[in-house]
């Protein structure tokens, strides 16, 4: 039996827009998905902003009905057998809310021990355990309106490993925390896999998803481009180079034009605060690079670069080189 | 539901209740609305009726007693749910494998129970500050009619709670629901003060057969009929209490699928 089955997976949302000429738009959040996730795998979902990460994850865990299809969690229907399924997972969605502020950790902990019907006993040392995981311990009788995001995210790491589930959903867990309190949670989720937990991640962080998961599923506008090995997906982009331009003030139809060349393959612009870094993905390396440089203003263009492709460059040739909002610092 | 279940359910409220009353009694809203707020009226009653006050104190006191105890119920109640999902714990809540609707018992039994506290307050302060002599005519009717009160009240709440989280239309009712449940409740005047047009209203209300049964078993009077005895006021206050019950648990079903299917379990 797959720990995570997921069939045509469907959902539409529909938001109000305006107050006085109210009309109602449909947006397809999921546009028929499918996937499985055996037990005992790291699983990674990854997608830029608005791709459906979230929903799926709110879908698998019992909190949003779909529009179509189906999903189940160790065999039990997220919608008709919601029940059998919430013992059994544990979940933290990215972000600060979610927590009771005025009240401490421990009693924020404690208080979702008994949601989770655990034993006052076992939940006592359980609680103690979690918080010394999460590097907390010490500060767990401060309120969490004292705590900074960070620590209120490691809070709620330890809320959703109280009961000990059998499946996780990880919804960006690193997100607001610092690089080091990042790697220390990287490995407690490594360390998860060991204990033969089932965890299902979501991420933007491509090096996250290298660096942990046994497969990656590439979700963008709501549909799956592609789900493989990580070394697979490399794959996708091994007979490629990559050209970076740095550039100072590019208008987007020069790169309209850029993408429009023959041989190039896809194109993405990286922010910096002066400059931006314009990287092109072809089969050529160096022999288009005069061809680049015909369309740029050349007084504008700095350093320039060809480089092998990495994974986030398969990333970017998957979810169509508009990776200006999924960066990787 | 097996009794571990169970036990795991009461564990829940006995949890709730203490965290509850841990965030409230630090609220400056809800002390407002079940201290102050109950206390200022008894203070008005005593004073608009001060050459009667000594005679009728325990009448004002109950009276005033269940201003705070509706008012507190209508504003927690009828934020429970609201609170929750502005807070983003309603989806942390729903994902648990506890339903809700357990959740909110323990949540409106500590508002209630926080209510009660003004009519303490209240008698303490008429005994206290006036030196009235204050008795309760039948101690043992009374206590009984008060935790039948308690019983209606709690059930209530458990409607009042998912009824405003069904909509944001319905968001706008509560402060209007507070005062005039006050005067057609019969607490601190006879209903029979008020046009008959009102009568059938104030008999569906819940608070008025509890300010029934607490006036007649305190003070002995507030008996629209006398001659009905005090047991129709713990009839209808158990009546109310099972139809409330019936009908909490079709708003929870209903509040939790609509939010399910809305996508408003979490506040976007
Ligand atoms: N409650 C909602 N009402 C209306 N539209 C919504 C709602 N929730 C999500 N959407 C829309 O559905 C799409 C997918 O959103 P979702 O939150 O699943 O994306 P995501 O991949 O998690 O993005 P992010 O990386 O920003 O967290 C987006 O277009 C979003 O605007
Ligand atoms: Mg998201």
């Amino acid at each position: 039996m797959n720990a995570i089955e997921i069939r045509n997976l469907r959902r539409v949302y529909r938001a109000t827009i305006g107050t006085l000429r109210r009309h109602i738009r449909e947006v397809v959040a999921l546009d028929g998905i499918s996937l499985e996730v055996r037990p005992g795998e790291l699983f990674g979902l990854l997608g830029p902003n608005g791709a459906g990460k979230t929903t799926t994850v709110k879908i698998l865990t019992t909190l949003l009905i779909p529009t179509g299809g189906q999903a189940s969690i160790l065999g039990f229907d997220v919608v008709g057998q919601a029940d059998r399924v919430r013992p059994r997972i544990g979940f933290i969605f990215g972000g600060e809310r979610g927590l009771y502020w005025r009240l401490s950790a421990c009693d924020n902990l404690r208080y979702f021990a008994d949601l989770y019907h655990m034993d006052p006993d076992r939940s006592r040392r359980r609680i103690d355990e979690l918080l010394e995981l999460v590097g907390l311990l010490g500060r767990e009788d401060e309120k969490v309106e004292g705590y900074s995001r960070g620590m209120r995210q490691r809070l709620h790491v330890a809320r959703a490993l109280l009961h000990d589930p059998e499946v996780l959903f990880l919804d960006e867990p690193t997100m607001g925390l610092d690089p080091v309190g990042a790697r220390e949670l990287r490995q407690v989720i490594r360390d998860l896999k060991g204990q033969g937990k089932t965890i299902f991640l979501t991420t933007h962080y491509m090096f996250e998803a290298d660096a942990l998961c046994d497969r990656i599923a590439v979700i963008n506008h709501g549909r799956i481009v592609a789900l493989d090995t990580p070394e697979r997906l490399k794959g996708y982009v091994r007979d490629l180079r990559v050209i970076e331009l740095e550039v100072f003030g590019i208008a987007p139809p020069v790169i309209d034009q850029v993408r429009a060349l023959p041989t190039v393959d896809a194109v993405s612009v990286e922010d910096f605060e002066q400059k931006q870094i314009l990287l092109v993905q072809s089969p050529q390396g160096s022999e288009l690079i005069p061809e680049i440089l015909r369309l740029l203003d050349t007084a504008r263009v700095g350093k320039v670069v060809v480089r092998e492709p990495t994974l986030e460059d398969a990333y970017v040739r998957l979810v169509g080189g508009d990776r200006g909002l999924a960066q990787v610092d | 539901m097996n009794r571990s279940t169970l036990r795991a359910y009461l564990r829940v409220v006995a949890t709730v209740f203490l965290l509850h009353l841990k965030m409230q009694a630090v609220d400056l809203f809800v002390v407002f609305t079940v201290l102050i707020q109950p206390l200022l009226i008894a203070l008005l009653a005593i004073y608009i009726q001060r050459d009667k006050a000594p005679d009728i104190a325990i009448y004002l006191i109950v009276g005033s007693g269940m201003t705070g105890l509706w008012s507190g119920l209508l504003f927690t109640s009828s934020f429970a749910i609201r609170g929750e999902r502005w807070y983003g714990t309603l989806e942390m809540l729903v994902g648990t494998p506890t339903p809700l609707g357990v959740v909110m018992i323990g949540k409106v039994l500590a508002s209630v129970l926080l209510s009660l506290s003004s009519m303490v307050v209240g008698y303490l302060m008429a005994a206290a500050l006036f030196r009235f002599t204050l008795y309760i005519m039948d101690l043992p009717g009374f206590l009984i009619s008060l935790a039948l009160t308690l019983l209606a009240f709690v059930t209530f709440g458990l409607v009042i709670a998912p009824f405003f989280a069904l909509s944001p239309a319905v968001e706008g009712w509560v402060n209007a629901l507070e005062f005039p449940v006050y005067v057609l409740g019969g607490f601190l005047f006879p209903i029979l003060m008020l046009p008959g047009w009102s009568t059938p209203l104030s008999y569906m209300l819940s608070p008025y057969w509890a300010a029934q049964a607490l006036h007649a078993t305190s003070s002995g009077s507030g008996s629209v009929y006398p001659n009905f005895p005090v047991a129709l006021d713990w009839a209808m206050l158990l009546l109310f209490s099972a139809i409330y019950i019936f009908l909490s648990g079709r708003l929870f079903g209903m509040v939790l699928r609509r939010a399910k299917i809305d996508a408003t379990l979490g506040l976007q």
